[in-house]
């Protein structure tokens, strides 16, 4: 009877949860955050990113927060785990990944003195906020050193699956680089896989037969720099800064999550708190993603456009600022306008100069 | 026509791990023991090629290494399928299974994940690279490349010509005959166990050590499930293996391709073929009239009669 009683209160604070927000989250305790990640602190990557955040997060707060890794996402795997963490009284709980997003709203739900942060989620409640970085705009800025640095015009982008926020990765990539070289054109291919280094030098190989000289990325491994060193020609990154990997890369599309999250943990801890129905899109201003590692190829006067284009997008200038025109020739930003965060994560064409399969 | 030279010119490259996991796998196979498990003993061998390569620097000694570390592991699943005669479709899944958590663990505990080397480059043959058209497909590639061919051969020679071929041909084809012959089931049965994981070991090295050069977890990408297929293409003998592998190196080295071109051309359709030749290939097998060519004991463990 008691679980039939969670099951509707569970179901009426889904409809209710606008009225709950206003109520105010409650911190049951001291702050005690953990965070829980689907793959390994060493993935070199998004994982590594989170991981790197937790350790500042750790340090700015003066807090002590445990990292769980390898919990697939799938419910019988984070259920489990969660709630051992919150046995053990931990009452923030950071997820990873996209697939907690469903299981983080149950527990939310039947923990709603708990609070839930979850990155690349889809799902938000009274005391669940997901949270994303407008990586377009961190990927603009890469775009911009790749305009600035290629001799013959053309750029390479290595991307994952052709789907909103990739897609909007590889357009704002060639309109930075449009922004210093109005000459320059982009050809991007997908790998299919997020995470298949083979397949990852195919594409990066593929690209610099076909005389690029510049390679952006959107996959998770640092391969295409890799590769990019081998061939003598630049590359930017993506999750991190990959001049670690590669002497090739002149700047990253980086998350800075901690610039999130110590502000986020301070409302959390402070009872302000009130989670974003459609949760947290976070621009380079409210931390989240960022552009980093300016390589020694980049000319101080190329930064120093770089570093102010960063300054008006702080400022509130739009990437997506019309008017542009897609591939096909349809106007899809009227001039004057700009585009809705809506449109920007269903984003399934690619701006003119773009060649794509 | 750069193009075309670009594209034969990598194939080997992609078709290398093809070829010698599918030729792992038919050594198996045809002593009776049908391994599921090749994605598996791909990771591993991916997994120590490249962690002996970050910490022994000699990347030509880690494929050995990658290859027996493979060898040893395949031990353990011969102990499951010929020794206790589990159910070898399980056996191999479990391989599998075991294999992506091992080399996770691993990996993350000895901090190779994610760790660039130098790896393994090209043989420098001059100007021989510099023939035009064909140049580069024969004299601009890897040593495996060569091994890879020499390995098929000396395969395909000791399987058809020695009698140690002809005893592993006997004990997948009527175990209970070759017994009877006094061959020794079980031995020839781990033997071939051993030497096919070996193989399908440095199939994996080759893709972390020569191919990409860095070990991420679960790297080889579900190769190993088109090694499984491709024995099923090449019913089981080791030239249409070869030539398999090679339709897929082609394939799997033209879809960057066409796109760094910009053709156009869906993207999952693409992505999707080397799928639909699986298939294709599995429906055009079952549908000859000859048998499929699987060998006459595979996927049964073997139990001595019992006599009184």
């Amino acid at each position: 009877m008691t679980k039939k009683l969670m099951f509707i209160a569970f179901l009426a604070s889904l409809f209710t949860g606008s009225v709950a927000m206003s109520e105010g989250f409650k911190l049951g305790g001291k702050p005690n955050p953990a965070l829980v990640i689907f793959s390994q602190t060493n993935d070199g990557g998004w994982s590594q990113a989170l991981d790197e955040a937790r350790l500042r997060v750790e340090a700015e707060l003066g807090l002590k927060i445990p990292v769980v890794q390898n919990i697939p996402e799938n419910a019988t795997a984070i259920r489990p785990a969660v709630e051992l963490l919150i046995d053990r009284g931990h009452n923030i709980i950071i997820g990873s990944a996209f697939g907690y997003s469903d299981t983080f709203l149950e527990l939310a739900g039947e923990h709603p003195d708990v609070a839930f942060l979850n990155p690349a989620g889809t799902t938000n409640s009274a005391n669940l906020q997901s949270f994303y970085g407008r990586t377009y705009e961190s990927q603009y800025l890469c775009g911009m050193v790749a305009g600035g640095l290629t001799k013959t015009n053309k750029i390479g982008f290595v991307g994952a699956n052709p789907f909103g926020l990739v897609n909007w990765t590889v357009n704002a990539y060639l309109l930075g680089a449009r922004k210093v070289n109005p000459n320059a054109q982009l050809t991007v291919v997908f790998t299919g896989a997020w995470n298949d280094p083979v397949k990852e030098r195919a594409a990066a190989e593929a690209l610099i037969e076909q005389g690029i000289d510049v390679i952006g990325q959107h996959v998770d491994t640092p391969t295409p720099q890799i590769v990019a060193e081998e061939k003598g020609v630049y590359g930017t990154g993506h999750h991190r800064d990959f001049s670690e990997f590669s002497s090739a890369t002149q700047c990253s599309s980086a998350w800075v999550w901690e610039e999130y999250l110590v502000p986020e943990i301070n409302k959390i801890v402070a009872g302000d708190w009130e989670p974003n129905p459609w949760g947290a899109f976070l621009s380079i201003k409210d931390g989240g993603t960022d552009a980093v590692g300016f390589g020694s190829a980049v000319s101080d006067d190329l930064k120093a456009q770089v570093m102010a284009e960063r300054d008006a997008i702080i400022a509130g200038k739009h990437v997506y600022a019309g008017p542009i025109i897609d591939a096909d020739g349809t106007v899809r930003v009227a001039a004057g306008e700009v585009l809705g965060d809506g449109d920007i994560w269903a984003m399934d064409w690619f701006v003119a100069g773009v060649t794509s399969q | 026509m750069d193009f075309f030279v670009n594209w034969v010119s990598v194939v080997p490259q992609f078709a290398v791990p093809f070829a010698l996991a599918t030729l792992g796998l038919i050594i198996c196979e045809r002593s009776g023991v049908l391994n599921l498990g090749a994605e598996g003993f791909m990771l591993v061998g991916a997994m120590i090629g490249a962690g002996a390569t970050l910490v022994t620097g000699s990347p030509h000694l880690s494929l050995v290494l990658a290859a027996l570390s493979a060898g040893t592991l395949s031990l353990l699943f011969g102990f499951l399928v010929i020794t206790l005669r589990v159910n070898q479709v399980i056996s191999g899944l479990t391989m599998v299974f075991f294999a992506q958590g091992f080399t996770t663990l691993v990996s993350t505990k000895m901090n190779w994940t994610n760790k660039a080397f130098e790896g393994i480059g090209k043989i420098d043959f001059g100007p021989l690279a510099d023939i035009p058209l064909v140049g580069r497909l024969l004299f601009d590639q890897d040593i495996v490349v060569y091994i890879t061919i020499l390995i098929f051969i000396v395969v395909a020679f000791a399987f058809e010509r020695t009698e140690q071929g002809l005893r592993i041909r006997a004990v997948g084809e009527n175990p209970e005959a070759a017994d009877a012959a006094g061959v020794s089931v079980v031995m020839n049965r781990y033997f071939a166990v051993f030497i096919g994981c070996m193989l399908v070991g440095l199939a994996g090295a080759y893709m972390s050590v020569v191919v990409s050069k860095i070990w991420v977890d679960g790297m080889s990408g579900g190769r190993g499930w088109i090694a499984i297929a491709l024995v099923i293409f090449a019913r089981w003998r080791f030239w249409p293996a070869l030539a398999g592998a090679a339709l897929f190196g082609c394939v799997e080295a033209l879809i960057p391709r066409i796109a760094a071109v910009g053709l156009q051309v869906p993207q999952y359709f693409v992505l999707m073929l080397p799928y639909v030749a699986t298939l294709t290939v599995m429906v055009w097998a079952s549908l000859g009239k000859n048998s499929s060519g699987a060998p006459g004991a595979l996927g049964k463990p073997f139990v001595r009669e019992e006599r009184n």
